[in-house]
Parts: C-alpha cells; sequence; structure tokens
C-alpha cells in the first residue's frame, strides 16, 4: 500500500509541473543505454523513501446504495459529475480542467456535460476566483480549480476581500455562496517548497469562506458535495497524495457530510489525537502503537472542516481524555493547531492533565529532499504522546 | 496511431494532434510550404530586425460628438434622443452634482465620515447607463454613483432574469420605495432614490449595507447595481464570470464594468480582459481615465497609449471616446451593448475626463496640481455646461429652468439629508449576522458575550444613536 502510494506519487508529479523534461528524455531512448536497475546499485538508502502513511479505508456505507471501488481523485470526479448532472448553471472551470486535469479529477465531465460547462481558463489564479465570484454572483454555481494550493496566493485577494465579505458588506444584498473553490493540497513525498504546501491556517484567519479538508475518497465525495451546495463560498483542499494511494467503497449517487462537524473515528479514554487531510491516517497509527506499546486508549478526531471548526466534538472529547495532541503537516507557528490549542486551554482548562502538544511542520518552507525529516511523521507523534501521558 | 491519439489526449482538441511540437518534426512539409506553423500566433515571416515602436504620440482618436460648447459636429453622429430623456441626463448629472456638493460639506462639518465627489465625470456615469438595459447588471468602482438614476422601479422583477429563482431578482418588490437604493450617477440615472444614497453615507436603519461600509460604498439589487467594495479592480474579474454566466443562461444582458486608469494597472484588470476575450463573454469595459489616481497622474501610471491601447493586445474592440460629451459616451456604449449581446465578444471603452474634485474628503490636490488646471476643466469643458448648451441651442432649456432646478435640486437634496440625519443606526446585533448565510455557532457566543458586556458597560458607547 505504501509502497504503492510512493509510486503514485512520483508517476503523477512526473506528469505534471515538476517532470515533463522525464518522460520525454525516456521515449528518446537515450537514458537506456546508461542507467542501471536501482537494485544493482545496492545501496538501500539511496531509494526513494516510502509513505509515512498507510491509508485506512473506513468500512463500507450501506446507508448510499450502491457503491463502487473508487480512490480519492474519481470521488471527486463522481461528486462533480454529480453536481453537473442536478444543477444546470454549474459549470466547473481552471487550468487544464478541460483534458481531465493534472490529477485527473476531471476526467470525462467535458465530453459529458460539454465545453460551456467545463473549460480552461488563462494561467491566471486571481482571475479563476474573481471570475468565480463573479459567476457565483448571479446565482449559478461555479466550481474553481486552483492547480496547487501553492498557487492560490495570487488569488488570496479575491478569496478574503471579496469572496469572504461579499455577503457582509452588502448587507446581504449579494452573496458568492454558490462558489467552491478546490485545489490540490499536502505533501506527495517529492513535492518540495511549491507542491507541498498546507494553506489552511491563511483562510481559517477569515471570516466568511468555509475550508475543509477530506481523509478519504468517501469524505471526500460527501464533503465537495456539501461545499457545492453550501450557501457560501468554500475552499476545498484535497490531499494530493490520496488521489490514488487511498481507495475504497463509495456510494454512486450523491450523498451529503455535513460541515463544521468533526468525526470522532476511534473512541478512547486517555488522549485525544486531531488532525485532518493525510495526517490522519498517520495518528491513527500512532492510536495503534499507543494501545499496543503503552496501553494508552486514544480517541481519534479528523476535524474535516478547519473553519468554522467543531469546537464542541474536541473540547468534549478533551473534557473526557484531560489530553490533546494536535498534528499538522503546516509550520508550527501560526499553524491551526494553535487556534485549537487556545481555545480547548480556555474551555477545558481545568480538565488537562499535561500541555497541549502540537506535532507540526518545522518552521521552514517545505524542503525537497529533507522531506522524510520535516514532516510530523508518526514517530514524532508517538515521541509527544508519550512525553504527555508521562507528564 | 496510438501515439498521435495519447498526444491529442495530452495536448488537447483545441490545438488539434498535427499541431504538437513533436509532429511537426516527423511531418513532410513541401518545400514550398515556408509560412510559419507555431501554434501561438497567426503571422508571416520577417527577415528584417525591427522592434515596434508604440505609438503614444499619435495615440488612439477620441471619438466625440459634441464640441466643448456643445454645438453637434456631425449631425450623423447625432443620437437625436428626445427632449424627455436629454432632459433626464441633465436632471441626473446636476442631481448627482448638487448631492456631491452638499454631502462633501457634511463631511467637512464632521456629519458623516467620508465622502467622494463625482465632479466633472458625471457625463461618463450617465451616458454609458442610459445605453444600458435596466437590468445590465452594473460592477462599479467607486466613482459611479450617476448610473443609477435611468432604471425605473417598475422595471424590477422583469423578464429575462439571469437564472431562475435567482437571487438577484427573486427579491424585488415592484413600487416599493421602502429599502429601495438610488444609487449615485450611475444608480442616480436609474432612480436610486436620494434617502438611498444619504442612508448609505450615515449608515442609518435605512442602509440597505446595513451599516457595514464607508460611503459612498453603495448596492442596490432591484437596480442591479453590485455593492462597491474598496479594493480596486477586484470587480473585473467578477464581471467576466457574471457576463459568462448571462451568456449560458441566454439571458439577452450585459454586464458593464466600471474602473480608473489607475485601477486598469492592477492584475485583476490583465485577468479581467484576458478572460473575457478568451471566454467570449458579453462585457462593457468602461474606464474613466480622469488624470488622477488620487495624485499619481497619467504619465506615472502608464507609459503605453492609456487603456484603449490594451484591449487589441488582448483581441478586445476598443475604443477611446470624450467622456465629457454625454452623447458620444452614450453612442459608444449602445453600440458596443448591441454588439456584446449579439456577438458575445467584449468591448473595451475609455472614456476620457478630468477628476474636478479632489480623490476623497481625505485627499487635497491642491498638493499635487494646480488650480488652473482645475479651472479650465471646470470652466471649459464640463459635461454638465456641454449638454445645456445644447439643450439650449433647441430651446429646452433656459435660464429660468435652471435656476428653478437649481433650488428644486438642492431642496430634495436637503430634505432627504436632513431626514437621514435625524434616523438611528441599525441595531449593533447587525455587527454579526451575515457573515456566513447562517450565523455560525461561534459567532454567536462572540454576540452574546457583546450583550453581556453591553449591560454592564454600555454607558461607555453610543447606544443612544442605535435603534435598540
Amino acid at each position: 500500500m505504501a509502497a504503492e502510494a510512493a509510486a503514485a506519487g512520483r508517476l503523477w508529479l512526473s506528469a505534471c509541473r515538476a517532470g515533463g523534461h522525464w518522460r520525454r528524455l525516456c521515449s528518446a531512448g537515450l537514458l537506456r543505454g546508461f542507467l542501471q536497475p536501482a537494485s544493482a546499485v545496492g545501496d538501500a538508502a539511496r531509494r526513494r523513501q516510502l509513505a509515512h502513511f498507510t491509508f485506512q479505508p473506513d468500512p463500507e456505507h450501506q446507508d448510499y446504495g450502491q457503491t463502487q471501488k473508487m480512490n480519492l481523485f474519481q470521488a471527486v470526479t463522481s461528486a462533480l459529475d454529480n453536481s453537473l448532472a442536478k444543477d444546470p448553471t454549474a459549470v466547473i472551470f481552471g487550468e487544464d480542467v478541460a483534458f481531465g486535469g493534472v490529477f485527473r479529477c476531471t476526467v470525462g465531465l467535458r465530453d459529458k456535460y460539454g465545453k460551456d460547462r467545463v473549460f480552461n481558463t488563462p494561467l491566471c489564479e486571481q482571475g479563476i476566483v474573481g471570475f468565480g465570484i463573479g459567476i457565483a454572483v448571479t446565482g449559478a454555481t461555479a466550481i474553481a480549480e486552483i492547480q496547487f494550493a501553492d498557487y492560490i496566493f495570487p488569488a488570496f485577494d479575491q478569496i478574503v476581500n471579496e469572496a469572504a465579505k461579499y455577503r457582509y458588506r452588502s448587507g446581504d444584498l449579494f452573496n458568492c455562496g454558490s462558489l467552491t473553490i478546490r485545489s490540490p493540497w499536502g505533501c506527495v513525498g517529492h513535492g518540495a517548497l511549491y507542491h507541498s504546501q498546507s494553506p489552511e491556517a491563511f483562510f481559517a484567519h477569515c471570516p466568511g469562506i468555509k475550508v475543509v479538508v477530506p481523509r478519504s475518497p468517501f469524505q471526500a465525495k460527501g464533503l465537495l458535495l456539501s461545499c457545492i451546495e453550501d450557501k457560501n463560498p468554500c475552499i476545498f483542499f484535497e490531499p494530493k497524495i490520496l488521489y490514488r494511494a487511498a481507495v475504497e467503497q463509495v456510494p454512486v449517487e450523491p450523498y451529503n457530510i455535513p460541515l463544521s462537524q468533526a468525526e470522532i473515528i476511534q473512541e478512547g479514554s486517555d488522549v485525544t489525537l486531531v488532525a485532518w487531510g493525510t495526517q490522519v491516517h498517520v495518528i491513527r497509527e500512532v492510536a495503534s502503537m499507543a494501545q499496543e506499546k503503552l496501553g494508552v486508549s486514544c480517541e481519534v478526531i479528523d476535524l474535516r472542516t478547519i473553519l468554522p471548526w467543531d469546537v464542541d466534538t474536541v473540547c468534549k472529547s478533551v473534557i473526557k481524555t484531560g489530553r490533546l495532541l494536535i498534528s499538522h503537516e503546516a509550520p508550527l507557528t501560526g499553524g491551526f493547531a494553535s487556534e485549537i490549542s487556545s481555545t480547548v486551554q480556555e474551555e477545558c482548562f481545568l480538565n488537562l492533565e499535561a500541555p497541549i502538544s502540537r506535532v507540526c511542520g518545522y518552521d521552514t518552507p517545505f524542503p525537497h529532499i529533507f522531506e522524510p525529516f520535516y514532516i510530523p511523521d508518526k514517530w514524532k507523534c508517538y515521541d509527544a504522546l508519550r512525553k504527555m501521558i508521562n507528564y | 496511431m496510438a501515439l498521435a491519439a495519447r498526444a491529442a489526449r495530452v495536448w488537447g482538441s483545441r490545438r488539434g494532434w498535427r499541431q504538437h511540437p513533436r509532429w511537426q518534426q516527423e511531418q513532410h512539409f513541401s518545400s514550398l510550404d515556408d509560412k510559419p506553423q507555431f501554434p501561438g500566433a497567426s503571422a508571416e515571416f520577417v527577415d528584417k530586425l525591427e522592434f515596434i515602436q508604440p505609438n503614444v504620440i499619435s495615440g488612439i482618436p477620441i471619438y466625440r460628438v459634441m464640441d466643448r460648447q456643445g454645438q453637434i459636429i456631425n449631425p450623423s453622429e447625432d443620437p437625436h434622443l428626445p427632449q424627455e430623456k436629454v432632459l433626464k441626463f441633465y436632471k441626473s448629472m446636476t442631481l448627482l452634482n448638487t448631492m456631491d456638493r452638499i454631502l462633501y460639506e457634511s463631511q467637512r462639518q464632521g456629519r458623516i465620515s467620508f465622502y467622494m465627489t463625482n465632479y466633472g465625470e458625471e457625463g461618463t456615469h450617465v451616458g454609458s447607463a442610459a445605453a444600458l438595459d435596466n437590468t445590465d447588471l452594473v460592477f462599479g468602482q467607486y466613482r459611479e454613483a450617476g448610473t443609477t438614476a435611468f432604471r425605473e422601479q417598475k422595471q424590477m422583477g422583469g423578464p429575462g432574469r439571469f437564472q431562475p429563482g435567482s437571487r438577484l431578482t427573486s427579491e424585488c418588490k415592484e413600487g416599493s420605495n421602502t429599502r429601495t437604493e438610488e444609487n449615485q450617477c450611475v444608480l442616480m440615472y436609474r432612480d436610486y432614490p436620494l434617502e438611498q444614497f444619504m442612508a448609505q453615507c450615515y449608515g442609518n436603519v435605512n442602509d440597505p449595507g446595513k451599516g457595514r461600509q464607508m460611503p459612498v460604498h453603495y448596492g442596490c439589487k432591484e437596480r442591479h447595481f453590485v455593492t462597491i467594495s474598496s479594493p480596486l479592480a477586484t470587480q473585473i474579474p467578477q464581471a467576466v464570470g457574471a457576463a459568462y454566466a448571462a451568456k449560458r443562461a441566454n439571458a439577452n444582458r450585459i454586464v458593464i464594468c466600471y474602473f480608473g486608469e489607475g485601477a486598469a494597472s492592477e492584475g485583476d484588470a490583465h485577468a479581467g480582459f484576458n478572460f473575457a476575450a478568451t471566454l467570449e463573454c458579453p462585457i462593457i469595459f468602461f474606464c474613466r481615465n480622469n488624470g488622477y489616481a488620487i495624485s499619481t497622474p497619467t504619465s506615472e501610471q502608464y507609459r503605453g497609449d492609456g487603456i484603449a491601447a490594451r484591449g487589441p493586445g488582448y483581441g478586445i474592440l476598443s475604443i477611446r471616446v470624450d467622456g465629457n460629451d454625454v452623447f458620444a459616451v452614450y453612442n459608444a456604449t449602445k453600440e458596443a451593448r448591441r454588439r456584446a449581446v449579439a456577438e458575445n465578444q467584449p468591448f473595451l471603452i475609455e472614456a476620457m475626463t478630468y477628476r474636478i474634485g479632489h480623490h476623497s474628503t481625505s485627499d487635497d490636490s491642491s498638493a499635487y496640481r494646480s488650480v488652473d488646471e482645475v479651472n479650465y476643466w471646470d470652466k471649459q469643458d464640463h459635461p454638465i455646461s456641454r449638454l445645456r448648451h445644447y439643450m439650449q441651442s433647441r430651446g429646452w432649456w433656459d435660464d429660468e429652468q435652471e435656476k428653478a432646478w437649481r433650488k428644486q435640486s438642492r431642496k430634495k437634496v436637503m430634505e432627504a439629508f436632513e431626514e437621514a440625519e435625524r434616523k438611528l443606526k441599525p441595531n449593533p446585533s447587525l455587527l454579526f449576522s451575515d457573515v456566513y448565510q447562517e450565523m455560525p455557532a461561534q459567532l454567536r457566543k462572540q454576540q452574546e458575550s457583546l450583550t453581556r458586556h453591553l449591560q454592564t458597560y454600555g454607558e461607555h458607547y453610543p447606544l443612544d444613536h442605535f435603534e435598540k
């Protein structure tokens, strides 16, 4: 599973911005002559790192009708397909979405729904989001794609100063609630500074928008459909490392998973672990390690919606366990764990048995070759948990 | 063949696999066929090294209908508008002018916090607004108050809404006067009531914007005038998106987007132009080139031939007009509208004008320009006086009517003004609503905490001025 994930990670990034040249060199036959297979080199340390997590699918959901095996990008396609089928005003646009998208999330949709509904835009994120706001202002459904979350920043003004404030500043005369922005997010093994970022904290500071991160294909489809139907502008971050690595049974028909509701995916009594996206699978493993090695029972929570976040579920859990560990890939300082930590200590101060622990990326840009050292992997989380237990 | 098919998937149908660079090397070209094959441009080869010289000495000419004295130059360009309509042009511009004077003064006296006048640019608002349909969507910057005067209340909620159940028109109340907005000149032209202009400037209980924004940030759903925001040029790509949606809805409507020559420097302007052209949107980009962006003259804003010259760079049909000639503005906008909706393509109109007033009440423009320069425009080339001469030469207006109208318009403005000033501000709980469609739990907690705080410390807050 993990090897697959790593291989998958290599394959897609080479399909898009980073590695186009590699494929041309290979097909020109230049490398066959002098490259030896990696195993012949003999040094295991030089082989690329395996993924830092193991995707754990949820048990198949029975309540939503017929299901189909889908990976995360296929679940996204399914959600988009459902949306365009039932909402004739819905359109999908962004860079390269017409041919199917650099991560294949929009494959087949242009053929099915027409070129006026699934179309490429020029390479301009501020234009993509501004354009999407305008569509939404007229009441039509706008689903914008930003090719990588790392490139969302040119659109920051349109998101924060415009989309988020549209309803408030106009006294509810106008709004852009039918806008959803989707963007690949998070570490992928080799993405480095500009293909690995998790910028949710920047947007968490912006009242008026919603920010959502799924952990799996089933979650992704339900949450994305909720975002699209939500009457507020939403940003939906899709963990790119899970696009192929995460596979599970996903309902074919549309269904909704509510926003602003965290999910307790494993109940426990001694420590509360909170994460979102890919990191949920890391902390799930940490929970197993804690049980096995320390006899500690962990309550694992997937936050799912970053803004507005489910304070009640997290606080209720901490009141029960007395200990909280929050983990995210994004840098520590000003990361969203700070907000959770601050609120929890306000609400649950007397229940806390130990300081709240944050296991996050370092305060550096996201490095390339040093990624295995940078990410908040299960060993760092386990170690922090151990310290909390022994506090 | 399999390779070709794969290439087609990668490169997309818009280029076609035959134009893939790899395929060009392997194709057999006739030796006589020496034409360029690049997908990126349709052009001939040239073997002389020569840079294209941008033409700024003799730029794009300025279309006008009247001379500075209000006389028609070429009779075939006179739109021959009926007297009633021309009178409406004049009254919209002058009413706006009167309202500007009073509200500017009121800011100086500390009665409102901020104001921006429209002096000298009234022609751009009214000429363009009059050429639109009442249901065409307007995205403004902040100096387009005159555009809402022409929009009759009885056309609100009419046929041809953007979308079934569209939020744009679903709450229109025909003939309703409460909470309707008659915004400045573009708004003035669409009959936005004076009371509503004032309500927004005062942020009182009648402000449909619920007191959230600084003065002049008007908005009116019934008159299809999208609420103004302070960041410049952000409305430009939004207007393009709205136009795209109008095209898809077959709404037979266009979108007009106003901005100044300073805002045209923003990246959002570039984004908007490029998207409108590539996505074939029925939109009019209307640039008010008034010579200054606060204190920055156009010589420090751009080096090319203004904004009109940029249009062709994006593939957009463009024109430059005399913005102080209300008929030139009208004719250009009318034709652009007709073609935009028929051909689904954008148009760029650069209206040359002059900002006679200061940028805002926070500005004193004598710090960066001469009084003589300002006086020239005020006295020698003003849209209001040019139209007045036109009307007078036809016997549609005279000094007596002028005197009577000035008195009447001033009275109307003062009445609305005093009324607005007397009203309370909205309840402070409105600080918290409309952030989202529904109020999140955390925000409700914060609202409750303010309520509790005011119960103890209320005496330190201006609660008397606010509705309970």
